[in-house]
């Protein structure tokens, strides 16, 4: 069966972590619902506890005459038998929170047992106690509801044993996956090992970590308990001895109140508190899970309307170096935080026709942003600060979206970190190069170029209509690269292109992309963190660390007589191309912190070559040899 | 493949088989004697202990419960679901009566609450973390909180009392009427129970589709289908593409939600469908009919689900075409 909690927030992969900015722009949208929830049953609850002294009448007894209107004795009137509304109403808050919070107790009890011991003992009885869940969640649930109250009878116990027997099914699967995920996580394993007792490791490190959502579940399991009773009571199946806010729409229903002037005392009032008890909870559970796992606030918004105004029109830039195919001038880039965050800072480089220049950096150097940045794909809250960009001459001013979006595609391709996961599933990977192909010709003409260039980079035309799924990671691989080169663009963006891929594979690639720059006469622009990769077929180097340039020349002067402290760890991190892949033990640690700047050189702290004044003077980029840059202080001296 | 059907269809014979037990431990499980289950309140109440047992052995109700268990599958078998004891009819021909009725209601509602749900919370997915996305997501979420017969209550208050737009009763013109001007008629009844089920479903659909759309524009494939040079107009249609699967299931299972939130809206509206049915059944203990009502959804539910089941693959070509892949 296939699951029904599409809801559930837990069996999606983490997206990649965001910019702050974002999370803190989504979560005061949820902190404000939840505190509006939160007032809301605050609400509500000290009306309940209180209501014997804000209701003035017995709800139960005849206080009055039938259909009195609104007076100061009876301030929403009373019904046709002449009890009093406004003592139902405020009574009937005693009943659908007891009810609520009895059966979302009652059903989160179980359901978190179930989750327990379904994640723990795995196998038969897993299945088992997954197989029961799904059947109940299978069910038109409202009517079950219905059927066995009318069996069963209608005392307020019933009625909460009732509800929790049909809620409790929901919290145990979204609990249950969040166990399983717990289960998982790096310390519990080793607890495990140690010996340490299996109730112990639920109580010191399950519990606590799925608690949140527990609550939540909780919170939502009231909702439902909520509306429950209220469909129940207002199909006369509610306790007879309590009057509740469904029980008097029953009456108000049963007995036409529509055709009085009552209604508007007798309808509108239990209505508007059930709707407030409602939403209370939904408001409620909803900044809960939000807060708690705030997936879908992580991302930020993909398109800034605002953001996008009309760039200046495309004129031939002013002092661009001839002939260049791309000119960086003096590019930043902020995360909108606070403080913001430089993740590149004052960049600029330029590319040549036909040449290759490898940019290299860990990540955090800034070298994933910068290309962003220069797609015009950047997210907010990232956004260029200043500086600006050419390419073929065309001015791209600041990188705007909309000025970037007339060359993508055309004359600058991009190929994306992990391409191969990066064609759509639904689509065969015919179809997405013909879309691409369709920006610059008609849709025959695109089908037809779509078929040259798959077969340009090695797919047989019988895979041509292959779902992605159907291809190696080399094939797919191949694919993007064929989307990127389509429409012959000068430029081509490859973004870390041999990642993940085995190295025969890789240098595959790594071969076709040559080749592709010879047959199209491509500049390329390839991103990687892999320096001594890089080397092998870039024709100029940049290293970038913490936003900066901080060393550039020819790839055979950099890596045969490397300037740069960064650069001389970069290059012993790694064996070789074709050598095992060990792990980077030139690195001495994390790279720094972008948030908190210092004077002088941002290595500093990593640097084995440091001095005195390293600390507190930042270093400049100057020329070591002809066409060769460092920014390193002690290279001077 | 083929081994994935049959799996599925022997879950879903066992959730069948869950059902129809449930139906029948039910009077057997619930308090009091059986006879008040059989017989109209008035009767059951004025008999003697002997009458009683003669009732019992004369329904079959003193043998074993496995003989008991054997005799009412064989009913179900030939259809044979008791006789109403309100209306001293067959159920099964109650049934029949009506769930054309719910099946126009809940079907009309299925369908908008599913393409207004997916419009607006794509629409929310695609700017989200915006303004307007948050106040979508407050709005949606207002209204899911509103208690569906609370609603149906206040249309009809607005629409029918007050404005006199619309009849408040029933699915029939009380008049002869016939053609076109039945259509007609038969139409304007419906709407006031649709909008107010379809209002109902709006809520989960949305939520679904937003957080749906959400994961996949963080996919890898969506900035490749941007760098490429695709159109925001493009980039959304890959992006939902993806999106419309999970929503094809929340749709189909919803329905068990749908069908019970009809049986509130039709009792409000007096629409004559199965929820009447029930809640009459209800008023008048007429256990006969609330047994084969519950099980006529119940099956439906079940069916819908199995068909999703099936559907499913079609829509998903990485399920659809599962073939080997070579170098
Ligand atoms: S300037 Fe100083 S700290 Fe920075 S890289 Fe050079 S030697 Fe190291």
């Amino acid at each position: 069966m296939t699951a029904p909690a599409p809801l559930s927030a837990v069996d999606v992969p983490e997206p990649p972590p965001a910019p702050i900015a974002a999370v803190a722009a989504k979560a005061s949208l949820a902190r404000r619902l939840g505190g509006l929830g939160a007032g809301l049953l605050l609400f509500l609850v000290l009306v309940a506890l209180f209501a014997p002294l804000i209701a003035r009448h017995d709800p139960d007894l005849p206080s009055g005459l039938p259909y009195e209107s609104p007076s100061l004795a009876h301030p929403f009137g009373t019904n046709d038998v002449g009890q009093d509304l406004f003592a139902q109403l405020v009574f009937g808050t005693r009943v659908s929170l007891t009810i609520a919070t009895l059966s979302a107790l009652v059903a989160l009890g179980v359901g978190l047992t179930v989750a327990l011991l379904a994640g723990y003992h795995r196998g038969r009885v897993e299945a088992a106690l997954m197989r029961l869940v799904d059947l109940i969640l299978a069910f038109p649930f409202m009517v079950l509801v219905i059927v066995l109250a009318a069996f069963f009878g209608r005392g307020l116990l019933t009625t909460v044993v009732i509800l929790a027997g049909v809620i409790w099914a929901r919290p145990a699967r979204v609990l249950r996956s969040q166990v399983l995920k717990v289960r998982e996580y790096q310390h519990v394993v080793g607890a495990r090992a140690m010996g340490a007792s299996t109730s112990r490791c639920i109580c010191r490190h399950v519990v606590p970590r799925i608690a949140p959502l527990a609550a939540a579940q909780f919170v939502r399991a009231a909702n439902i308990a909520v509306l429950l009773e209220a469909s129940l009571s207002f199909l006369g199946l509610g306790d007879p001895n309590r009057v509740s806010w469904g029980t008097m729409l029953y009456f108000a229903n049963a007995r036409n109140a529509f055709l009085t002037d009552a209604w508007l005392w007798w309808i509108l009032p239990p209505g508007l508190a059930l709707t407030a008890a409602i939403l209370g909870f939904a408001f409620l559970g909803y900044a809960i899970e939000e807060l708690a796992d705030p997936r879908l606030a992580r991302a930020a918004p993909r398109h800034s309307r605002r953001g996008a105004r009309r760039p200046p029109a495309v004129t031939p830039a002013e002092g661009a170096h001839a002939g260049m195919v791309l000119e960086v001038r003096d590019l930043s880039v902020e995360y909108l935080a606070d403080p913001p965050v430089r993740a590149v800072d004052g960049v600029s480089f330029s590319v040549g026709p036909g040449r290759v220049l490898g940019l290299v950096g860990e990540s955090g150097s800034g070298k994933s942003t910068l290309v962003m940045a220069l797609l015009g794909l950047l997210r907010p809250p990232g956004r260029v600060v200043a500086g600006n960009a050419t390419v073929n001459g065309r001015e791209l001013g600041r990188l705007h979206r909309a000025a970037v979006a007339r060359v993508r595609g055309r004359e600058i391709g991009f190929i994306p970190q992990n391409a191969m996961n990066a064609l759509n599933p639904a689509y065969t990977v015919h179809h997405q190069v013909t879309e691409a192909a369709a920006l610059t010709r008609d849709l025959s003409a695109a089908r037809q170029r779509a078929t040259e260039v798959l077969e340009l980079v090695g797919i047989p035309a019988p895979r041509h209509r292959a779902y992605p799924h159907e291809l190696s990671g080399g094939m797919r691989q191949r694919v993007v690269i064929a989307m990127a080169v389509t429409n012959e663009p000068s430029l081509l963006v490859a973004d870390e292109p041999v990642t993940g891929l085995d190295v025969v594979t890789s240098a595959r690639v790594l071969r076709l992309l040559l080749e592709l720059r010879d047959r199209l006469g491509l500049s390329i622009l390839l991103v990687s963190h892999d320096l001594p990769l890089v080397a092998r077929v870039a024709d100029d180097l940049l290293v970038m660390y913490g936003g900066r340039i901080v060393e550039r020349g020819g790839a055979k002067a950099v890596t045969g007589a490397p300037a740069h402290p960064y650069t001389r760890q970069l290059l012993s991190a790694f064996p070789s191309l074709r050598g095992p892949r060990r792990r980077m033990t030139g690195l001495t640690s994390e790279p720094t912190d972008l948030t908190a700047p210092s004077a002088g050189c941002p290595f500093h702290p990593r640097c084995p070559d440091r001095g005195e004044a390293c600390r507190c003077t930042h270093p400049p980029l100057v020329e070591v040899d002809v066409g060769h840059e460092a920014a390193c202080l002690m290279r001077d001296q | 493949m083929a081994g994935h059907v049959a799996r599925t269809v022997a879950q879903y014979l066992l959730v069948l088989f869950a059902a129809i037990s449930l139906n029948f431990a039910l009077p057997r499980l619930a308090p009091g004697d059986a006879v008040d289950y059989l017989l109209p309140p008035e009767q059951a109440g004025s008999l003697t202990p002997e009458q009683r047992t003669q009732v019992l052995s004369q329904f079959g109700l003193d043998e074993p419960l496995a003989t008991q268990f054997g005799d009412y599958l064989s009913g179900l078998a030939r259809g044979d679901l008791l006789f109403s004891v309100r209306y001293g009819r067959p159920v099964t021909e109650l049934l029949a009566e009506r769930v054309g009725w719910s099946a126009l209601l809940v079907g009309g509602a299925v369908l908008l609450s599913t393409v207004i749900g997916a419009v607006l919370g794509f629409r929310s997915a695609w700017r989200r973390g915006t303004s307007r996305d948050a106040g979508t997501l407050t709005g949606v979420m207002l209204v899911d909180s509103l208690p569906p017969f609370f609603v149906g209550m206040v249309l009809i208050l607005v629409f029918s009392v007050q404005l006199d737009l619309f009849p408040i009763f029933g699915a029939l013109p009380t008049v002869d009427t016939s053609g076109p001007a039945l259509v007609g008629e038969v139409i304007r009844r419906s709407v006031l129970p649709l909008v107010t089920l379809t209002l109902a479903y709006i809520g989960p659909v949305y939520l679904v589709a937003r957080s749906a759309l959400v994961s996949e524009l963080q996919e890898d494939y969506v900035l490749m289908a941007e760098a490429k040079g695709l159109s925001d107009r493009q980039v959304r249609r890959h992006a939902e593409r993806n999106a419309l699967l999970p929503l094809s299931t929340v749709t189909l299972i919803g329905l068990g939600a749908l069908v019970g939130g009809a049986a509130v809206v039709e009792t409000v509206f007096s629409y004559p469908g199965l929820g009447r049915l029930i809640y009459e059944a209800v008023l008048a203990r007429d256990y006969a009919v609330l047994q084969g009502a519950f099980l006529l959804l119940a099956i439906g539910v079940i069916v819908a689900n199995f068909v999703n089941d099936l559907l499913y693959p079609l829509l998903d070509p990485r399920v659809r075409r599962p073939r080997a892949a070579t170098a």
